[in-house]
Parts: C-alpha cells; sequence; structure tokens
C-alpha cells in the first residue's frame, strides 16, 4: 500500500522533473562479456536513453551520441552486490526481535562516498539491506548507485519488495542473551518466525473482516458497528510476506537452521527465498536445489563466529556445482570495491567456471532482486547498466576504467578528482579526517551487526572490533 | 430646580465617569521621546508609543497622550522595537530524565519511547528557569514553547515572556504539536530513523481506529465496547484533522524529505523548525505551503578561516613553528570545499527568502547568549540586513504563528509588546532597559 | 587440485608430511634474488634447498616431482598476522592475542601459538608458508614471534621465537564519531601517553646499563633488582630484537618517526602506515621499512580511492622497503592478493613479489634463511600452475622447512566431502 503511494509520488515526481537522469552512448571494440550469451570480441554497445538498443559489430553513433573507444577492454555488466550496507543512516532496528515495518528506503543516505568508491569498482546496483539483529528486521531496498543524486532518484524503479530475515547468533545474543527476550536459542527463533506468521494470518481475518463490516455500516447497516481494528504496519508486511509479494533474504549460516527455515517456508507457502551468507549452505545444496532457495555468499570470510567456524571458501562451487542459483555479495565498505576479485576466488576455489563466476556478480543477484528482466546481461532492451575493464574483470590486473548506470557516466578513471564528496563538513578540519568508526580491514567492519553494538555500549566507548 | 440640575450634573458626571470605568480598567502608559524601529523597517525619531489594556493605543511622532498615561521620557537615547517572537524554544524545559531501564526494547510504552504529543508546556515549565527571565533581556516579549524530549516530546504553547511569571500567561495553547526524527531514549524501540517514521505511521493507524471506535460508541445504545481512553492519540486527532500543524524540527535535506513523505502519507500540516539545510528544498516548501522557523545556530567558522581574519589585522604576529603550516594544493582545495559548505549554511535563511518562503525564528535550543555573534555572521556573511533579521524576529514569526494581525510589529491595535533598547538592537555594546510583554512592563538594570 | 577421497570432514588432518629429499623438474623457477630460470630443478634435502638450476645434478635417491609447465616461488610470509594466537573472533576464550595492561614487553606470542589452529592449514595451502604472528593489547603489546606454518610446537614451529615488539603508537587524532572528547582533552591524552612511553623507554633503558656495566664488572656495583618487563626490555633498547610501530595518521607517522631517531641503538619497523603515502619521503628518509596492506577502505572519506592499493607502490617509489602485512588471521592466505592489487597500481610484479618473501624477511633479520630460492636457503616453496597473485591460478604444492605438506584443510575437507554428497543426498 505504502508502495503504491510512494510509486503514485514517484510518478508526480518524475512528471515534475524529478525523473531519474538517463544518458546515451556507443561503447566501441571491446570484449563483450554478453553473461547470458557469450562472449562477444569486437563488439559495439549502444546505449540510447538510458536502454541498450544494440549489440553489434560496427554500429555507428546517432547524432549527439558520444563514442568511447574499448578496444583492447572488456565491457561487463553492471556488477549487484546482494548484500550491502553502504549508503545507509541506520542499519539495524534492533530494538525488537520482528522489525518488519520498517524500512532501508527510509534510511538512504545519498552522500555516503562509499557509494562512489563502489562505482570505481564496476558496481552499479546494490541490495541495501537492513541488519541482522532480529529474526525479521525490516525490508531492503534495491538501489542504483546513481551518486550526486538523492534519495528518490536513487530507488531501483520496478524492483521487487524485499525484507530481511536473519537466523542464529546474531538475533539470540542480542535479543536472548542481551535482553532475556525470545529467542535465546535456534529452537526460539523457529517459533518467533512461527508466531509471527500465525499472528499475521489473525490479523489478516480480523482486519478484512472489519473494513467489510466497516464499509457495510456506511453502506446504510447501522445497527452493528464493528469494533476498529487499526491497521498495523508490522502485520501488513508479514502479510505481504505470506501472499508472495515480499521476496525474504535470511541471513543464516548453520545448515540445520536453513533447512528449518526451508521447512516453515514450505508450511506457509513461501516460495521465493534466498539464503544470505549461507555459510554451511553447500551442506544441503540438494535440498536447496529442490526447493529453488538462492544463496548469497562470501568469497572468503569464515571462522570470526562459531557458526561459521565449519566453512568451506568452496561453497560457491559446490553450490553451484549442485544447481544452485548462488552469487557472490560484500556485506562491507571494503569488499565492495572489488567484487569482481571476489567471484574470481569462485575459480580458485572449486570447479566454477570463469563464466559462472560472472554470473555470481551480475545475472544471479540480479534474480535473486527480482530485476534480471532489466540488468544482470548485456542484451537488447536491458538498462544500459555497464561497466568498461581494463582486462578481463577476473584478473587482479584489471581495473575498472568506466562505470555507466542508464547510460550515464558516473565513474571515469581518467577523469576521477581526489575529493569526490558531494558535501563538505565546514567544521572538521583537514588533519581530522571525519574518520568513520568502520574503517574497514577486512572483518572488523562486522557490518551486519552494525548500528546494535554501538547501543549495547554507552556512548563514547570505544567500538570492540573483533 | 437646582437640586434637579445637580442631580442632573451628577448623573451625566457619574455617566461619564462610569464610561470612563468601563473603557479604562487601567491607566495608559507611554513612552516618549525614543527612537522607534517598526517591523517593516521604519524609523521614528523623537517617536511616541502609547499603550493601554495590553494594547498599543498610539505610535508615532506628535502623538497626542492621554492625560491618565505614565509616561516615561526615552532622551532620545533609547530604541523602541517591537517585541521579538520566538517560534518555538525550550525556555523552562524541564531536562528529560535519564531511562533507568532496558526491559524489553521493543515493547517501552509512549512514555520509554518518548511519544508523549499530549505534554504542555504550560503544566510541565519550571517557572523560575533562568531562561525565562533571560529571554526578555534579549528582547524577546513572546515566544511558542516547547518541552525537550525525543520523537513526539509535546504541544507547544504560545506564551508571553514576563519572567518568573511566564508559566501564568499563556497566549493561546496548543498552537503546534512538536515532532522530530529523535530515536527513543536509552535502549527502546524506535532506535533509528526509519523506526520513528513507521512509529509515526502506527500512531496515526491507532489514533484514527481509536477515533472510530468512540464515534461508533458514541452512535449506538448498547451491545458496544467503550474505548479505553488514550490521551496520547487522542492529542494526535487535531493534527489528522489538520486544526493543529505537526511543529517539525528536521535540518538535513534527507530529513526535509522524509517528512515530506509522511506529510503526503498522513495529511498533516506542518511548520518546520531549525532547517538547517532548508535551502535546498526550497521550492518545494514553498509549493507546500510550509513556513519554516529558522535556527541560526551557524556552524563554527573553519579554523584556518578565523586566524588568516585575525592575521590580517596583525601581520607580525609570531607563531610557534609546529603551526606554521605549509598549505599543499590538496589542503587548499579542501578549504575551499570547506568555505563553500560554511557559506552555503550561513547563508541558509537569506536563500529561503528569495525564494519566497515563509521564514520566520525559532532557538529550538540555542542559547540566548550564542544570539548576538551569530547575528553579526548573518549579517557579514550571511546576507542579511539589519532590516531584514528584525523583520524576521519579529513580524514573519508572528505571521507563522498565527498572530499576523496582532504581534510582531508596533501599530495601533497590536498587542503591547516591545522592548526599549539602550542602543540599536545589533549594537554589541546594546542592552534592554525595557521590556514590555501583554503591557505589562519591567524594568532591569543596567550591567554596566 | 589435490584430491583425497575417503577422509571424514570434521576430522583433524591426518595425513603426514613427507620429509626426505624432494627434486622439482622443468619448473620455471621465481628466485627473486637470482631472476628467474626456465626449465630449472629444484633440489630439497631435509630442511633445506641443496641445488637451483638448469644443470642441476640428481641424486638417484630423490622423489622427482615434475613441474612441466608450472612455476616455483618462494614461500610468501605475512609480516602481520594473529595467526595461531585467535581461533574464533567472537568466542572470547579462543582468542589470546590481547593481554591486559599497558606495558606488556615480556609476554611472548610464541608461548600461546596453537600450532592445531584450523586457519594455519587453510593458509599454508596458499603459498603462505611463514609468518609474523603479533600480541595487539595496550602500548607495548609483547613479543611478536615468526613462525612457520607447519609444526607441532611453537617450539618446532618458530623461525624466531622473539621476532620483535609490538608498539601501538599512541594517536594524536580522536578515536571516531564515538569519541566526543574536546581537542583539548585529546591533546593532553596524547601527551599523556607519550609521556608514559617515553618514561617507561628511559627507564628500560637506565635497566640495560645497569645490567651490562655489573655483569662486565660486579666489583664495587650492586646487581640490580630482577625486573622481568626490564629484562624483557634489553634486547629491545639495544636493537637486537626490532619494534614494529602500528601507526597509520599522518601527523602521527611524522611524531612516530621523530620519537624513533631520539633512539638510534634501537631498531624499528612501521606498520599499518595507512597515511604512508603523505609522508613516503619523511619515511624513506628515516630508513624505515614499513608493513603494509592494501585491502581496507581510504584513510579519509577525500582521499582518492585508489590510495590504499596506491600506498605500497608510492612507498617504494620514495626508497622505502616494504613488506606485506595483513593483520588478519583466518585469511591470511589472501595476503598474495594484497601483494597482486599492489602490484597492479603502482609497486609492479617484481617488487611486489619481493614484497612478500625476501623484504619481510630480511626485515626481520632472516634474510639469510628465508625469501628466494637459493642453495642454502630454508626449503620453503610452492609449486603453481601460473602466477600466484593471479586468484584464477591454483597453488599445486607446498613446501615448509622441507616438508612437503598435505595440501588439505578444513575448506578441502569439506569440498571431498560435499561436492556430491553420494547417493544419500536426499534427506527429506
Amino acid at each position: 500500500m505504502k508502495k503504491v503511494l510512494l510509486s503514485i509520488f514517484a510518478l508526480c515526481l518524475s512528471l515534475t522533473g524529478y525523473a531519474q537522469e538517463t544518458g546515451s552512448v556507443l561503447i566501441k571494440d571491446g570484449t563483450v562479456i554478453t553473461i547470458t550469451n557469450g562472449n562477444k570480441a569486437d563488439t559495439d554497445v549502444l546505449i540510447e536513453d538510458g536502454i541498450i538498443t544494440k549489440v553489434g559489430k560496427d554500429l555507428s553513433a546517432p547524432r549527439g551520441v558520444e563514442t568511447v573507444d574499448a578496444s583492447g577492454k572488456y565491457v561487463m555488466p553492471g556488477i549487484i552486490d546482494a548484500h550491502s550496507h553502504i549508503a545507509a543512516v541506520d542499519v539495524n532496528e534492533w530494538t525488537n526481535p520482528v522489525t518488519a515495518e520498517v524500512s532501508m528506503e527510509e534510511s538512504i543516505n545519498p552522500n555516503d562516498i562509499n557509494i562512489y568508491w563502489a562505482l570505481a569498482g564496476g558496481v552499479t546496483s546494490i541490495h541495501l539491506m537492513h541488519g541482522s539483529a532480529n529474526v525479521i528486521g525490516g525490508q531492503n531496498e534495491t538501489l542504483k548507485l546513481r551518486y550526486g543524486t538523492g534519495m528518490d532518484e536513487m530507488r531501483f524503479d520496478g524492483a521487487p519488495r524485499t525484507i530481511k530475515f536473519a537466523l542464529g547468533e546474531n538475533p539470540t545474543r542480542v535479543h536472548g542473551q542481551g535482553f532475556n527476550v525470545k529467542p535465546r536459542t535456534r529452537m526460539g527463533v523457529e517459533q518467533v518466525i512461527r508466531d509471527n506468521f500465525d499472528a499475521a494470518q489473525d490479523y489478516k481475518k480480523n482486519r478484512q473482516a472489519y473494513l467489510a463490516a466497516k464499509e457495510a455500516y456506511e453502506n446504510g447497516e447501522r445497527k452493528n458497528p464493528p469494533v476498529p481494528v487499526a491497521k498495523n504496519e508490522r502485520m501488513e508486511v508479514l502479510v505481504d510476506i505470506l501472499e508472495g509479494d515480499i521476496w525474504v533474504h535470511t541471513h543464516s549460516y548453520r545448515a540445520d537452521e536453513i533447512m528449518m527455515l526451508m521447512r516453515v517456508f514450505n508450511d506457509y507457502g513461501i516460495e521465493n527465498f534466498t539464503f544470505q551468507h549461507a555459510n554451511e549452505a553447500f551442506k544441503v545444496a540438494p535440498e536447496l536445489k529442490k526447493n529453488n532457495a538462492y544463496t548469497s555468499v562470501f568469497a572468503d570470510w569464515w571462522a570470526y563466529k562459531f557458526e561459521v567456524y565449519y566453512s568451506t571458501a568452496y561453497n560457491a562451487s559446490i553450490l553451484n556445482a549442485n544447481g544452485v542459483k548462488n552469487s557472490i555479495n560484500s556485506d562491507s565498505g571494503e569488499l565492495i570495491r572489488h567484487l569482481n576479485h571476489e567471484a574470481a576466488k569462485a575459480v580458485h576455489y572449486g570447479n566454477t567456471s570463469k563464466q559462472d563466476a560472472l554470473k555470481m556478480i551480475t545475472i544471479n543477484p540480479a534474480t535473486q532482486l527480482g530485476i534480471d528482466d532489466k540488468v544482470g546481461s548485456i542484451e537488447e532492451g536491458k538498462h544500459g547498466d555497464v561497466a568498461i575493464w581494463s582486462g578481463h574483470p577476473l584478473s587482479i590486473y584489471s581495473t575498472a576504467e568506466a562505470t555507466y548506470i542508464d547510460g550515464k557516466k558516473y565513474f571515469d578513471r581518467s577523469e576521477d578528482p581526489n575529493d569526490m564528496r558531494l558535501e563538505a563538513n565546514p567544521e572538521t578540519d583537514f588533519e581530522e579526517t571525519d574518520k568513520r568508526w568502520y574503517n574497514e580491514n577486512g572483518r572488523h567492519g562486522k557490518t551486519c551487526l552494525q548500528g546494535a553494538k554501538i547501543r549495547f555500549t554507552k556512548k563514547g566507548m570505544k567500538y570492540k572490533s573483533n | 430646580m437646582k437640586l434637579a440640575r445637580i442631580t442632573a450634573l451628577c448623573i451625566a458626571l457619574l455617566m461619564v465617569f462610569s464610561l470612563q470605568v468601563r473603557s479604562q480598567s487601567s491607566p495608559a502608559e507611554a513612552f516618549e521621546n525614543v527612537t522607534i524601529h517598526t517591523a517593516d523597517g521604519n524609523t521614528i525619531e523623537s517617536g511616541t508609543i502609547v499603550w493601554r489594556n495590553g494594547v498599543i493605543t498610539d505610535v508615532g511622532k506628535n502623538v497626542s497622550i492621554p492625560f491618565d498615561a505614565y509616561v516615561r521620557d526615552g532622551g532620545d537615547s533609547l530604541h523602541v522595537y517591537p517585541g521579538f517572537i520566538d517560534g518555538l524554544a525550550q525556555w523552562g524545559s524541564p531536562d528529560v530524565p535519564d531511562v533507568d531501564t532496558s526491559e524489553r526494547p521493543g515493547d517501552p510504552g509512549y512514555k520509554r519511547a518518548g511519544i508523549q504529543p499530549q505534554r504542555r508546556p504550560a503544566s510541565l515549565m519550571k517557572a523560575g528557569a533562568d531562561a525565562l527571565t533571560e529571554a526578555p533581556k534579549h528582547g524577546f516579549t513572546a515566544a511558542g514553547l516547547g518541552l525537550k524530549g525525543q520523537m513526539l516530546p509535546g504541544q507547544v504553547d504560545l506564551f508571553f515572556m514576563q519572567g518568573n511569571k511566564t508559566k501564568d500567561n499563556v497566549l493561546e495553547s496548543g498552537i503546534g504539536v512538536l515532532a522530530q526524527f529523535e530515536e527513543a531514549q536509552g535502549q527502546a524501540y524506535p532506535s533509528t530513523t526509519m523506526g520513528v517514521m513507521s512509529e509515526f505511521r502506527q500512531l496515526f493507524h491507532d489514533a484514527k481506529a481509536l477515533n472510530q471506535q468512540e464515534y461508533y460508541f458514541a452512535s449506538v445504545s448498547s451491545n458496544y465496547p467503550p474505548p479505553q481512553e488514550n490521551k496520547t492519540l487522542e492529542a494526535l486527532y487535531p493534527v489528522m484533522d489538520q486544526e493543529q500543524p505537526f511543529y517539525f524540527v528536521v535540518d538535513s535535506k534527507e530529513n526535509i524529505e522524509r517528512m515530506f513523505w509522511l506529510q503526503d502519507e498522513l495529511g498533516f500540516n506542518a511548520v518546520l523548525i531549525s532547517g538547517k539545510e532548508a535551502y535546498k528544498k526550497a521550492d518545494e516548501l514553498k509549493d507546500r505551503n510550509i513556513p519554516v522557523l529558522a535556527s541560526i545556530d551557524l556552524p563554527e567558522e573553519p579554523e584556518w578561516r578565523a586566524s588568516q581574519k585575525e592575521e590580517g589585522e596583525e601581520k607580525e604576529k609570531e607563531k610557534p613553528a609546529e603551526e606554521v603550516q605549509e598549505v599543499t594544493e590538496e589542503m587548499r582545495k579542501f578549504r575551499e570545499r570547506q568555505q563553500e559548505a560554511y557559506k552555503a549554511y550561513v547563508q541558509n535563511i537569506n536563500k529561503l527568502i528569495e525564494a519566497g518562503v515563509k521564514v520566520g525564528y525559532a532557538s529550538n535550543g540555542l542559547d540566548l547568549s550564542d544570539i548576538h555573534k551569530n547575528l553579526k555572521t548573518l549579517q557579514e556573511e550571511g546576507n542579511l540586513s539589519g532590516k531584514q533579521i528584525l523583520k524576521m524576529f519579529t513580524q514573519s514569526t508572528a505571521d507563522v504563528l498565527g498572530y499576523g494581525q496582532k504581534l510582531g510589529d508596533l501599530e495601533e491595535g497590536r498587542i503591547a509588546n516591545f522592548t526599549v533598547f539602550t542602543k540599536s538592537f545589533l549594537d554589541d555594546e546594546t542592552e534592554a532597559q525595557y521590556s514590555v510583554s501583554n503591557g505589562q512592563i519591567m524594568e532591569f538594570e543596567s550591567s554596566k | 587440485m589435490v584430491l583425497f577421497v575417503g577422509m571424514s570432514a570434521e576430522a583433524q588432518i591426518t595425513e603426514k608430511a613427507e620429509y626426505g629429499k624432494f627434486a622439482i623438474t622443468n619448473a620455471t623457477i621465481h628466485t627473486v634474488t637470482n631472476g628467474v630460470i626456465e626449465n630449472g630443478t629444484v633440489l630439497i634435502d631435509g630442511k633445506k634447498i641443496v641445488g637451483v638450476g638448469q644443470d642441476v645434478e640428481i641424486g638417484s635417491d630423490y622423489e622427482k616431482i615434475d613441474a612441466s609447465g608450472k612455476h616455483v616461488y618462494p614461500g610468501f610470509m605475512d609480516a602481520g598476522t594473529q595467526l595461531g594466537l585467535q581461533e574464533i573472533g567472537a568466542v572470547d576464550v579462543t582468542n589470546d592475542q590481547a593481554e591486559l595492561g599497558e606495558f606488556n614487553p615480556h609476554v611472548r606470542a610464541f608461548t600461546a601459538i596453537n600450532p592445531s589452529s584450523v586457519s594455519i592449514p587453510v593458509t599454508r595451502v596458499n603459498g603462505v608458508t611463514h609468518v609474523i604472528s603479533m600480541p595487539v593489547s595496550g602500548r607495548l603489546a609483547g613479543k611478536a614471534t615468526l613462525i612457520d606454518l607447519y609444526g607441532y610446537s611453537p617450539d618446532s614451529m618458530a623461525v624466531s621465537p622473539d621476532a620483535a615488539i609490538h608498539l601501538n603508537w599512541p594517536t594524536s587524532k580522536k578515536g571516531g564519531w564515538w569519541d566526543d572528547r574536546s581537542k583539548e582533552e585529546v591533546k593532553k591524552d596524547y601527551k599523556k601517553n607519550i609521556k608514559e612511553l617515553n618514561d617507561f623507554w628511559s627507564k628500560a633503558e637506565f635497566y640495560d646499563k645497569m645490567v651490562t656495566a655489573y655483569e662486565q664488572n660486579p666489583d664495587d656495583k650492586q646487581k640490580p633488582d630482577a625486573d622481568k618487563k626490564m629484562q624483557a626490555m634489553q634486547e629491545v633498547v639495544n636493537g637486537k630484537v626490532p619494534v614494529i610501530i602500528s601507526v597509520d595518521a599522518k601527523q602521527d607517522i611524522l611524531n612516530a618517526i621523530e620519537w624513533t631517531q631520539k633512539h638510534p641503538d634501537a631498531r624499528f619497523i612501521l606498520a599499518g602506515v595507512q597515511d604512508g603515502w603523505r609522508v613516503a619521503e619523511e619515511i624513506a628518509e628515516a630508513g624505515l621499512p614499513c608493513l603494509v596492506s592494501t585491502l581496507y577502505t581510504p584513510e579519509r572519506d577525500y582521499d582518492n580511492y585508489q590510495r590504499p592499493y596506491q600506498n605500497p607502490g608510492k612507498l617504494h617509489e620514495a626508497g622505502v622497503k616494504v613488506a606485506i602485512a595483513t593483520g588478519g588471521v583466518e585469511n591470511v592466505r589472501n595476503a598474495p592478493y594484497h601483494a597482486g592489487f599492489a602490484a597492479n597500481y603502482g609497486l609492479g610484479k617484481e617488487e611486489a613479489l619481493k614484497a612478500i618473501t625476501i623484504n619481510s624477511a630480511e626485515i626481520f633479520g632472516v634474510g639469510d634463511k628465508l625469501g628466494s630460492i637459493e642453495e642454502g636457503k630454508q626449503a620453503n616453496l610452492f609449486i603453481a600452475d601460473g602466477d600466484p597473485f593471479e586468484p584464477m591460478n591454483h597453488i599445486t604444492q607446498v613446501f615448509i622447512s622441507g616438508n612437503k605438506i598435505p595440501m588439505v584443510s578444513r575448506h578441502t575437507q569439506l569440498y571431498q566431502e560435499y561436492l556430491d554428497r553420494g547417493p544419500q543426498k536426499n534427506n527429506k
């Protein structure tokens, strides 16, 4: 409902000129990695008004369209990061085990320099996710990294709604251990989900009954006015999940909890779900495949918690070999800068082919986010979200040279000034450096629990890394 | 015959006297030989101002002063300004008490969550608070006072500033309901901006349902559960019905946009408080008819800039070796951007005015002692003239509060709110000598 | 990828390393110090390399390993880790890298290394054969150790049991957004910290002087009281054991350099050095080597996005000796990739290779034992099917101190078991 209102509003705005900007460009003579249709050498890509209109040889630029020479270079779809917390104001509404009503679409920070740094790594879209403190967390928002625009303009129009669930140590530690609020164990996590789904079904029934009775009252039946059932933001979202209008992305690690959630989803008829991180997904790859579950994993993070102690960097390869649609994500402002390199690790650890590794950062995350009809490959009719690379994207010696979104250039290595902040802070001195607490180096960012850790400690207490 | 005439005369005299009694419950007062500054920028030299019963009866040069008026002579050295109005101050507000529990953060209850729109400053204010006696000395004769708190701290009541008698002098209660993107204190829901947004929505849904239940309950004679009283939700009814605006405290461009989203969904009227980046949304604020009670809490000037100014005055200043820094190209560019950002904040109000937005003034927590230096900066770097500042502090704020005819200027018929300064109100040495609020006069000792 | 069938997943690695005489033949040998040898042979006898070259005579009792089409590299070194000291970051009882107290020069990482850490095999199969593992907390955190990633006790693993002492340089900047101290408070705290450091250091110098004088000639002297911490500092103040100074911000680096110059007898190494590219000249002038990585986000939000990748290259350009140090534990295996990024952004492949082999060895005084493929050096090396900086290539065989390492880790074991779960694959 909220989405409908917002769409109408966005439409109004777009009519007044707030529409997302598009561009046109002809990228010539590169090796085009289409993802869905093989690699094409010495091929041109023509983008007009934001859409890829032609992929072929010897194309000529229509009037007014700039030509870019990509000879000797590679052209690839923009990378899609299926798990990110950059460009966020807050990440975790950690205070309750269930907070389905909040949404990251209201927590966007369009001025985050990390957006630009991600563009410099060839990334064009991210799945801005709620944190992992809650069993049923807030809704996520799919964004395009249109750096220099505002919150509304960064939205990925038409992307399906998604929501964040979290299993395992994070919610049991935050709620059970932290505040004696269920869940304290993995057993409790299952019950929290079931309880809330049941409550949502009850709410739906009661609310619909009330609305029907209300309408009847207004149409003349004055004898028995109903007792109002207030619209409940949280329940409405849970109902939408049950009805398949919101896809579930679940932070999860252990094989047993992955199985548990599939069991629960089967019981409630939820069909579209992705397991995020899923370090032990490889143990239940056949079951995942059978249930049409998706996975979105790290290339090689492990051992930072007990639930990832029994991990393998071969996770992506095992899942891929067993036919599970898998993507590789960053969950970090540092890894997002070189997701191409993370994808290459899928080739290093196991039998994943180079082509499949590239799918894991393009068409696969697009499918998991429901935007594969628009992005994730270079095909006529899709959005002009592409990046030009100096060499094959999986080589550590390649650099992203230019990144385009909707045909508009947002990053160009040859015209890359040093200070790319959108907003300067009048009060911070040059040497002081606006140092963020999450100066990331490997796993020290603990990004999924960002926000929750801070609230635990007194203001002014040191952030405890590791 | 003589008795009849005397009687008639007595009756006549009595009538005259009784007439005068009816029309004058108190004697008039006046200042003469003062420089009178009106809100639209005019100056009346050697002027006179007369007031009675809390209303200005006459203002101008060569005004005839009623015989029963108590007159004070300004000696042509005092300046009379319309009383300044602070659209939203926290004077007298009790501090937010520390939260002593972290039980069940997800279900903290309205109080812990900071949801208390029903609270009234008139009831909770600390009558003896310093700021209440200091404010008139800075020229404030009326103010919208709010309470400190989180997302819905309470009502905004409009007061006459009369020192420690302020609490009993409400001009209008509930001119607005204070709203902020502030998380709950301690560890409680909502703890994020998105959480606060959801909470706003949920409160409106709950209020709507309660309202509906009350309506149904009233419409049937039996067989219907009585609605439970809920002062918190009921305090939102007038906002939902657009009878009371939200006094919404927001600064950043993004938060202003979030306020717009909520406004479109929930349909409330709004007055924007503070708005440090409001100029970025000036056009839309104008389209939505949202006035701004702007903050003058400007950022600190960058150190290097301030010391450069000092150096400009004392060229041969010796500096210890560590502090002399070579300015690299990178540093120079950084400073350029810093300066740009600084100027943008300082010129916020000017840009709003130029875009046609209604701009008044609100301190929203700014200390009275910080006002003067910020006004200087606004004049020197903010492209605001003294006249514009005066108007912002007076007529413009009165307009926003809905008292544009009654407050904000020195004119016959307006409420007698004004301050008598020893010099121009922007002068470094100026002091308030008298403050008149709702006709009640206070005199201040000179600090010199 | 070498497969071992029939292994049970969660078990410890039960394979034993072979040890003896090996001849790696037909390989492209990247010696690091003597160029690249095509079609070469490397002879390993016991712990050492006993022959390198194209025309090396191979004894009949040597096990031949045909490396046609493959490359041999010296084992990589990560000059800054907590490997063996930390097992699971979130589980406190498994972490031994942070002792209580500010000044712990006597505390030794060497004693707390867990040779069975699950991360050790994971690391070594990717070509990292020896690491510095160091304590991290407080001001003087303790003594770091240089260990081979193979062995059953810290004693058998240690190349230098006490390879360096770790000093966390006090920062003159604010900690982060949560740090709400005023500028004056920050300055005051900094001065206090520096004073504490200086006091401790001078006390140590004094102690060393007294003890040395006493030992040289006990006549007319009173034996100085035993003091574990001061005793531990002796080898530091006299330069025998170098000091690794962890420092990042520009002003802090300059302050640290100034401070080191007041102690010419001791030896210093800088680590972290994220703002290093800003003061590369000053670091080079001071002759301080730097332990750096590349996979972090820029120090300042107005820094160009490439600075972390460029840092080693810019330092090297100015004349600084750089070595790779990831600071990690469970992903020290990514050290080659830190080097690869450095190579691609200005350092160049050759220097990047040095930064992860001979440079770190020399910085820690073991340049005669490790860091290149030369006759007489310790046999820490690996065979790869291509450039080891490229993730698309694979390491096929690792040797550590002459031990032919089973190319097995928890990760490979889980891969074996779960790639194809077999006929019972469907639970439900």
